[in-house]
This record gives C-alpha cells, structure tokens and sequence, in this order.
C-alpha cells in the first residue's frame, strides 16, 4: 500500500486487531513509511483502547492485593549491594546488583506462577461452567445513552466540580447541565449512609427555592450518579448541591449539605 | 452519617509514586495497585470471564510494573493507557493460549484523557460506555468479539454466522459511531 488509506476508519481496525492477511501487510508497510499515517494509527490505538472501559465493573479478591505485596516484599528497598571487593572490576558491582534485581523478579514470578497454579488446581476441582449472558441492550437505554453523550460533548453544557464543604475534599461531584438537555450528575467518595438516609441532589436556581434534582445510593465505593432526572426546562443554574435527608428525599433541603459547587 | 475518611498522605501522582516503585517502596505499589485494579481486573474478567484467571493476570501486570518501574518513560505514555492495554492482552493472549504477542514497550500509550483520579475515570467510563450504548446489537457484539476475544473479520464472521462483508460493514459503522463520540 503506497496510497494513504481511504478511510479513517482503517486505523481503527487496524488497532483492534480485526485486520489479517495482505490487507495488514500492506498497512504496516505504508506506517513504516509514512509519519502521518503513523501518527493517525497511534491516535486510532489510544481511542480503540478505551473501550476496555465498557468493562462490567469486577472487584478482585483482597487475597490478590496480599498476595502481590508480599512477592515484591523480599525486594522491597532493597538494601545496597553487597560491599564485594572488586576493585579492579568496577563494572562487576552494577552488573551483579541488576544481576539481583533480575533473579529476584524472574523468582518472584515463579514463586506467583507456584501459587497462581496452586489456586488454578482448587479452582478446577471446584469448576463450575460459566454460561455467558448475552447483553439485550433495551432501546431506551440507547436513547438515554445517546441524550447522555450529546449532554457531555455539547458546547452549551456547563460543567461544575463539587467538592466537600467541610474537611478534606475526598468526596467529590462533578455536575453537567444544560437548561436545555439536562444533567448528568455523579460522585466519588461518598461515605456510605444509614438506611434511613439518603443522598439528594439540589439545583439552585439562579432565583428561587433549590428544586430537587433527585435521590440516589451509593456503591461500596462511595459512587453514585443521577442521569437526565425529569427537571423543568430553561432554568438557569447557580449551583448544585448535595445534602443529606430522610429516606426518600425531601421537597426541601433539610439535613447536612456535603456536596457543593457555583456554576461559572 | 459514617465519617468521611481521612486522608494522611496528599495524593501523589503516577509518576511520583512510579519512582518511588523503581525504588522498591512497597506502599507505593499497594497505591497504584488500589488506584487502577479495578479497572485492570474488569478488563481481564471480561475477557476470561474467570475470577481466578482474571486475578492471575492482575497480580502479573503489577509484579512486571515493579520489576520494570525503573525503565518507566512518562513521554511516552500515561500508565493507566499501558495498564488498559496490558490488561486486554494479556487476557487475550491467555484466552487464545498463545505466547504474548506484544513487548511492554508496544503497550505504551497516549490516552485522550487522564485516568489518575477517580472523578476523571468516572467521567471516561460513562462517556464510553454510553457511546457503546447508543451501537446497534450486532455492531456492538462484532466490536466486542474483536476487542475482548481478539478475533479477525473471519473470525468473528465464522463465530457469529455472517458473511465477511457484513461483519466488516458493521465493524466499521461500530468504529466511526465510535471514532465521532471519543475524538476529544
């Protein structure tokens, strides 16, 4: 391929891997030549590679965490090399010290392989055969996506960071509004509730009462979002707030406000 | 109300705590490994949909960042691209039962957005996600055949019973919807 592709797209289906045969040859022959292309193919590779962010969220056991930590233990701020006398070979010292390093990593690994083989052996015993769901997307989750994206990616939407009121600003909120489109709302950090209370999202008005833009859990990490809730159109924003309230949330604020952020 | 919790240490970036790692400061791996397992792991279970495998491959990427932590070259690329790259391959490379097709330096990766903060990857996720979302069912399950089981056209064409034009037809409409809504 002496001709620059066609279509954008290829570099895309070259950076998810789907391309085979003479097709893929020719396209790695015209990258190694063109600077250009390279440059497009690299950008398609950042983009495709997003992707793996669809991924449904899984925790790992915290038996990994451990396990990981005490592998690299030995290792840990390893001590200066040993005070060899090796005078007229200055080069020994810094080869036998990476020499360490590189016995040390290729131990551990065999060390994590013993154990990953020694689960692997449990788990089989155990085996369980995993049918896999197939996603049926439901159109109103396309329509709701699509009015989420064209709110994130609009011109007209503002974007306001919520941080905490008191202390540390460990739990945050990020809001996107448009008078027009409307909000996407989601947060981090938040400490986990009392069943009897729940998070509740206000939008203050420019003028007039904070009009409740929902209520909303969090996850075991402290995340929670509100999507395109049902609020009057063409209101202008001063801020958006988070308070804490009653199961079932409140007309008015009424508890501890622990989000909040100016619209600019 | 439960306590906000505290936070000791301010929040030190990838780099700074990538130096750290090539330094052999444990508790500088335990913080990267909390900042981005999450997302490794979800990657690598939706490609074996294993735990146990899904976990070993976890635990592998970590170990090779603490081995090769002091080669780490933050121009040419952020770490949470080479940890999303990482993921995808080895899961796949796993998947397929070959031997890795890519060296840690292939891996590394400019992403259009940062994914060091939570607020940050939570923003990326739903952006991507939604763009998902909004693909028709078969160009979503041709995109997801090639990018969490690595196969080809033909592959994905013999897999799901379609001929080659159609699956490439979908594949590219998938990319271009794709190509639109992530372009920064």
């Amino acid at each position: 391929m002496n001709e620059h592709p066609q279509s954008e797209t290829l570099f895309d289906e070259y950076a998810l891997g789907v391309i085979e045969g003479e097709e893929l040859h020719a396209l790695r022959a015209h990258l190694q030549m063109c600077e250009e292309c390279s440059r497009k193919a690299e950008q398609a590779r950042a983009r495709i590679t997003l992707i793996g962010l669809a991924s449904p969220p899984a925790t790992p056991s915290p038996a990994v965490r451990q396990r990981l930590l005490e592998s690299v233990r030995p290792l840990a701020r390893r001590p200066e090399v040993l005070p060899v006398r090796v005078a007229s070979r200055p080069w020994v010292v810094p080869a036998l010290a990476v020499a360490a390093v590189a016995l040390a990593c290729l131990t551990g690994f065999l060390l994590i392989r013993n154990q990953q083989l020694s689960l692997r052996l449990e788990s089989l015993e155990s085996s369980q055969t995993q049918v896999r769901a197939i996603e049926q997307r439901q159109q109103a989750t396309a329509k709701r996506s699509r009015a989420v994206l064209d709110l994130l990616s609009s011109h007209s939407t503002i974007k306001v960071s919520l941080a905490a009121v008191k202390a540390r600003p460990v739990p945050q909120g990020k809001a996107f509004y448009s008078p027009e489109k409307g909000l996407v709302f989601y947060a981090t950090n938040l400490p986990h509730l009392p069943i009897d209370r729940t998070y509740q999202l206000w939008l203050l008005p420019k003028s007039g009462k904070p009009i409740s833009a929902g209520i909303f859990e969090t996850d075991k990490a402290g995340n929670g979002q509100i999507l395109l809730p049902p609020l009057p159109r063409g209101i202008p924003a001063k801020a958006f707030a988070v308070t804490v309230e009653p199961e079932g949330g409140r007309p008015q604020p009424t508890g501890k406000m622990v989000l909040l952020g100016a619209a600019s | 109300m439960s306590k906000v919790p505290g936070n000791a240490e301010p929040r030190a970036t990838d780099l700074e705590l990538i130096r750290r790692v090539a330094e052999g400061d444990e508790p500088a791996l335990a913080r990267l490994y909390d900042r981005y397992s999450g997302i490794v792991y979800s990657v690598a279970h939706r490609v074996l949909q294993d735990s146990g495998a899904a976990e070993e491959v976890l635990q592998d990427i970590f170990y090779q960042l603490w081995c090769t932590a002091a080669n780490y070259d933050a121009s040419r690329g952020g770490l949470g691209g080479w940890l999303l790259v990482s993921a995808r391959n080895r899961a796949i490379d796993r998947l397929r039962r070959r031997k890795p097709a890519t060296t840690t330096e292939d891996e590394r990766i400019a992403l259009p957005g940062n994914l060091e903060s939570e607020v940050a990857q939570t923003e990326l996720i739903l952006k991507v996600k939604s763009a998902l979302d909004i693909l028709a069912a078969p160009q979503r399950q041709a995109l997801e055949l090639a990018y969490f089981e690595g196969m080809t056209h033909s592959e994905i064409a013999e897999r799901t019973g379609q001929p080659l034009g159609t699956v490439k037809t979908r594949l590219r409409a998938a990319l271009e919807t794709l190509r639109q809504v992530l372009n920064p």
